[in-house]
């Protein structure tokens, strides 16, 4: 028979989210909290980046990202939050059965609040469709780090890099320290994808080229990887016919994008954004299914993961607020220049925060606020880029008292090139 | 002196492995020489798997003759090898008075009283997204499709329960008549046998040339396919067939067993084996599936492939004893519906060994069988599982749900898999959408236990397909965090 357990909150997914939305929780009362991961261990994304750079905003010093984990672990293990590890969760029902399997069973959780935590993945080859043979030595950054950083095995020699996000960024460096040569990063827009200090502190300094407006075109070899063809782009993003050139190598790591993991929220028909790829949320991050909440990248994918921690602290406090799942008045829409907008609803305007990724890299932008093709709010942006979020105290924008759809605009002087 | 084999079967794709099938029914003394670390790394894994029904067999031609005979075997042979073909049903579009001759031709072929020629109207019902512009369509509710790679393996694993023997890594490169004997020549020795069978596929020809034979050359078709995410499962429910061009059955848009989507394949003449994808190649799939399904989510792409057909100048299978060496049989020119002919394709083989004098004497066959999947089991089934052994809780792949217990008895099966794209085939770990990105973490692990040094031996398939190129000491990786 299946382990049938009655709880109050149950946390889908074990990342820096789904700690601090189960802590926050427990500590405004729920009873009883579980929290489901399917790994060894809590942390998620966390336990393969040994770099530092993680809770600058919240702890004000540099950890790497184990330690940042460790934090909330600690945290945890002075609560009753019930943590059950190697348990993954297989399915979600609208009315929020949440059933896992873990070596001692299945379980099926009847609950009142549901989180998603579940993170994001990678994009893949596929997803690119990039042709040519289909030889090993292909990897996405994020397996290409946890080989590395966990698992103690170098993934190539040679390696090309196509992608500029941070991910690929930080795997140049840490590839260089192994012993590998990475022969270039490669980049199909005509800016940097990932921050600005990863460039200078992963490729700059170890004399790594980066190839904006490039891209790979074909995988060659039979069996490893022998090359990749490269090409430059237009404007468009289209390869232009005559500029291929073969880079001989071992490995590419793709580095192009993430994705927020949903399979899980579609099963529980939760709708979802199709620019994020995510639930949509409001300002409690509840979700437009009563009972249900969503917090970190399986939301949208964020930039820092001490952002994560705030907002999942937030939905702890949230899955005991009764309002949570009020109609909203506002429908915020990404307008020009704006690639994410989070959340997508709000209801009062009164808590909470705004996050806007922009499209392009802009020197002083402005972000534009405007309500039936009126713009009631600006703000000065001095320099943003697609890589690090805006965060905007929801309270501070003088919402119009009519309800409606509301677009947000940035615009500002491209960047391009690397800054 | 070498033992001396009843038969030598080369090649062990999906023919060769249906012929290690029949005559393990036999008390015959059988060996399977394939060239590769695995079954079915040849054209056998690299198409529609399409089970094409009778409607779509070719009339006056070895090939159709036993496209026929194959349709009927597969029934008991699905009880045999505890195997299940996929019946999902076929539709051929027609989009013009031309093509709906076509279609009226198949309605013959098919003598299917359940098959029938269906209207724009009823065929939106049956799927709603197909091109608006269709104006008739040909209902044929026989076709099914399978895994081509389960279907091989099944084969060679009830041919291994039933005493004939499979090795690897070896290949053929030619033959020599001694006075009791075929001897054949391999990489790795040599082999002696009553009869010899050359099922090496789209090598079956050179290998055929190199003993003499004057066959016509065949030319390399290659075929190429985007596989769609399981999600979109529920937009096409049958095989969808264009109205066929010259060359091929044309570009289609196919189901899976395992709920992906197929688009795919070109009809492109190569100059030698290449497997490659190409942007032009993929680009023509594109549009010849987009005909069919103009809302085709090809941005759901988890990979593309493709796979090579060795086509005769007549277009039909050629199945003969060798000039030279009255013990070889070849098989050359084994391409479309090879896969569903193969069983067919195996009898007629067996008749053929027959009649060189050797004996076939029936003998009691062991049953094969398969072994449980995770993901398509009921949650009840699921617990039971566990409670035999906690490895069936332990999701290793999380795209396709495949647990601990299922990757180990791939590992040591009686067919085992021995590199990471013989695991994939097996059990589906990194074929779902993450491609491997999630359990490409853990199966270094899995496959090698905490042996460091092993690691390297890991390989996606052939000999140089190195998964990792070398390893860091633990201790490096510890200090490299305070760096
Ligand atoms: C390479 C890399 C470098 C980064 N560098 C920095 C940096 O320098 N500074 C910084 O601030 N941020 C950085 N980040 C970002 C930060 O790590 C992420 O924002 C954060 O980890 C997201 O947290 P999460 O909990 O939403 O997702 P994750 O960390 O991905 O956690 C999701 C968890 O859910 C579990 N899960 C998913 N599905 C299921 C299921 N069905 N059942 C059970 N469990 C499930 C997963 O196993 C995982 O543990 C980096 C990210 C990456 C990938
Ligand atoms: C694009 C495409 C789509 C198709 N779709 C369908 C379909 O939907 N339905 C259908 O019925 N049929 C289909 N077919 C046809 C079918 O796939 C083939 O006819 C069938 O797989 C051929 O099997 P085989 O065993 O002859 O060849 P292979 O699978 O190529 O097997 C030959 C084996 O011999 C080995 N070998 C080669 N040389 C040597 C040597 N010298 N020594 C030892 N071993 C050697 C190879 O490694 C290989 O394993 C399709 C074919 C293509 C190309």
């Amino acid at each position: 028979m299946p382990r049938r357990v009655k709880a109050q909150v149950v946390v889908i997914g074990g990342g820096p989210a789904g700690m601090a939305s189960a802590l926050a929780a427990f500590e405004n009362g729920a009873r009883p909290v579980f929290l489901l991961e399917r790994g060894e261990y809590l942390g998620g994304i966390l336990n393969q980046c040994i770099h530092p750079g993680f809770g600058l905003h919240l702890f004000g010093e540099e950890l790497t990202g184990p330690e940042y984990a460790e934090r909330f672990k600690e945290k945890l293990s002075r609560t009753q939050v019930e943590v059950l590890l190697n348990t993954t969760v297989l399915e979600i029902t609208p009315q929020r059965i949440v059933r896992a399997v873990n070596p001692q069973g299945v379980w099926e959780f009847e609950t009142t609040r549901a989180v998603l935590s579940m993170g994001c993945r990678e994009r893949t080859r596929g997803m690119l469709r990039l042709p040519g043979t289909r030889p090993a030595g292909i990897f996405t950054a994020g397996l290409a780090q946890y080989l590395v950083n966990i698992e103690g095995l170098l993934p190539g020699k040679e390696v090309l890099i196509l992608g500029s996000g941070d991910i690929g960024l930080i795997m140049a460096r840490r590839l260089t320290l192994e012993g590998a040569t990475v022969k270039a990063v490669v980049e199909v827009r005509d800016s940097l994808s990932g921050l600005l200090r990863n460039y200078v502190q992963c490729l700059h300094d170890f004399n790594i080229p980066l190839w904006l407006s490039h891209t790979v075109t074909t995988i060659q070899g039979k069996e490893r990887v022998e090359g990749v063809v490269v090409s430059r782009v237009d404007e468009g993003g289209r390869a232009i016919p005559g500029s291929e050139r073969v880079v001989p190598c071992d490995t590419l790591l793709l580095s192009v994008g993430l994705i927020p993991e949903n399979e899980l929220s579609r099963q529980a028909s939760i709708p979802l954004c199709p620019r994020t790829g995510g639930p949509v949320i409001n300002e409690y991050f509840a979700c437009e299914r009563e009972g249900f909440f969503a917090c970190g990248n399986v939301v949208g994918v964020f930039d820092l993961v001490d952002y994560v921690t705030l907002v999942s602290q937030g939905v702890g406090e949230a899955v005991n607020i009764p309002t949570a799942f009020s109609p909203a008045k506002y429908h915020l829409v990404p307008g020009d220049g704006v690639s994410l907008v989070i959340p997508q609803k709000i209801q009062e305007g009164k808590k909470g925060f705004l996050f806007l990724r922009s499209l392009q890299s802009f020197r002083q932008a402005a972000v534009s606020f405007s309500f039936q093709g009126k713009e009631f709010h600006k703000l000065r942006v001095p320099l943003c880029y697609p890589s690090e979020m805006i965060r905007l105290n929801i309270q501070d924008i003088p919402w119009p008292s009519q309800g409606g759809e509301i677009r947000i605009g940035i615009t500002g002087e491209r960047i391009r090139g690397i800054y | 002196m070498e033992p001396v084999f009843d038969v030598i079967i080369v090649g062990g794709g999906v023919v060769g492995c249906a012929v290690a099938w029949y005559l393990s029914h036999f008390d015959l003394r059988v060996v399977l020489l394939e060239k590769e670390r695995d079954v079915c790394c040849g054209v056998s894994k690299a198409n529609t798997g399409v089970i094409h029904s009778r409607s779509y067999f070719t009339p006056h031609t070895l090939k159709g003759e036993l496209h026929l005979r194959s349709l009927e075997l597969f029934p008991s042979l699905e009880r045999e090898l505890d195997f299940h073909c996929h019946k999902v049903g076929a539709l051929t579009i027609a989009f013009s008075l031309h093509d709906l001759q076509y279609l009226n031709t198949l309605k013959e072929r098919g003598k299917n009283p359940h098959a029938e020629i269906i209207g724009p109207q009823e065929l939106k019902e049956l799927e709603p997204l197909v091109n608006p512009e269709v104006i008739a369509c040909y209902y044929d509710p026989e076709t099914k499709v399978v895994s081509p790679f389960l279907l091989t393996l099944a084969l060679a694993e009830f041919a291994v329960l039933n005493g004939v023997e499979f090795i690897f890594f070896t290949e053929v490169l030619g033959f020599e008549e001694t006075r009791d004997a075929l001897s054949v020549q391999t990489n790795r020795g040599v082999y002696r046998a009553r009869v010899a069978i050359n099922c090496t596929g789209i090598h079956a020809t050179s290998l055929a040339q190199k003993t003499g034979e004057t066959i016509p050359l065949h030319r390399l078709y290659r075929g190429q396919y985007f596989v769609l995410d399981r999600d979109c499962q529920s937009l096409v429910k049958h095989v969808l067939y264009p109205v066929p061009t010259v060359g091929s059955k044309g570009i289609l848009v196919t189901p899976t067993p395992e709920g992906n989507i197929l688009v795919g394949p070109n009809f492109e003449l190569i100059p030698e084996e290449d497997t490659a994808t190409t942007k032009i190649g993929l680009e023509e799939v594109e549009r010849g599936g987009g005909r069919l399904v103009p809302s085709l989510p090809l941005h759901k792409t988890i990979t593309t492939f493709s796979g090579i057909r060795p086509t005769l100048p007549d277009r039909d299978f050629r199945i003969f004893f060798s000039l030279r060496f009255p013990r070889l049989l070849h098989l050359c020119g084994i391409e479309s519906p090879g896969l569903t002919a193969s069983l067919g394709i195996a009898e007629y083989v067996g008749e053929q060994i027959q009649k060189t004098g050797i004996l076939f004497r029936e003998k009691k066959v062991a049953p094969r069988v398969s072994f449980p999947v995770f993901r398509t089991a009921s949650w009840e089934e699921r617990e039971k599982l566990i409670a035999q052994d906690p490895d069936w809780g332990d999701i290793v792949c999380r795209c396709e749900e495949v647990t601990l217990a299922e990757i180990k008895h791939a590992l040591s099966s009686c067919l085992p898999a021995s590199t990471l794209d013989g695991l994939k085939r097996r059990v589906r770990v990194m074929a779902g959408r993450c491609q491997g990105s999630f359990c490409g973490m853990h199966l270094p692990d899995i496959l090698m236990g905490k042996s460091l040094q092993k690691r390297e031996a890991i390989m996606k398939s052939g000999e140089k397909s190195w998964y990792c190129l070398d390893t860091i000491g633990r201790a490096e990786t510890e200090n490299a965090s305070t760096r």
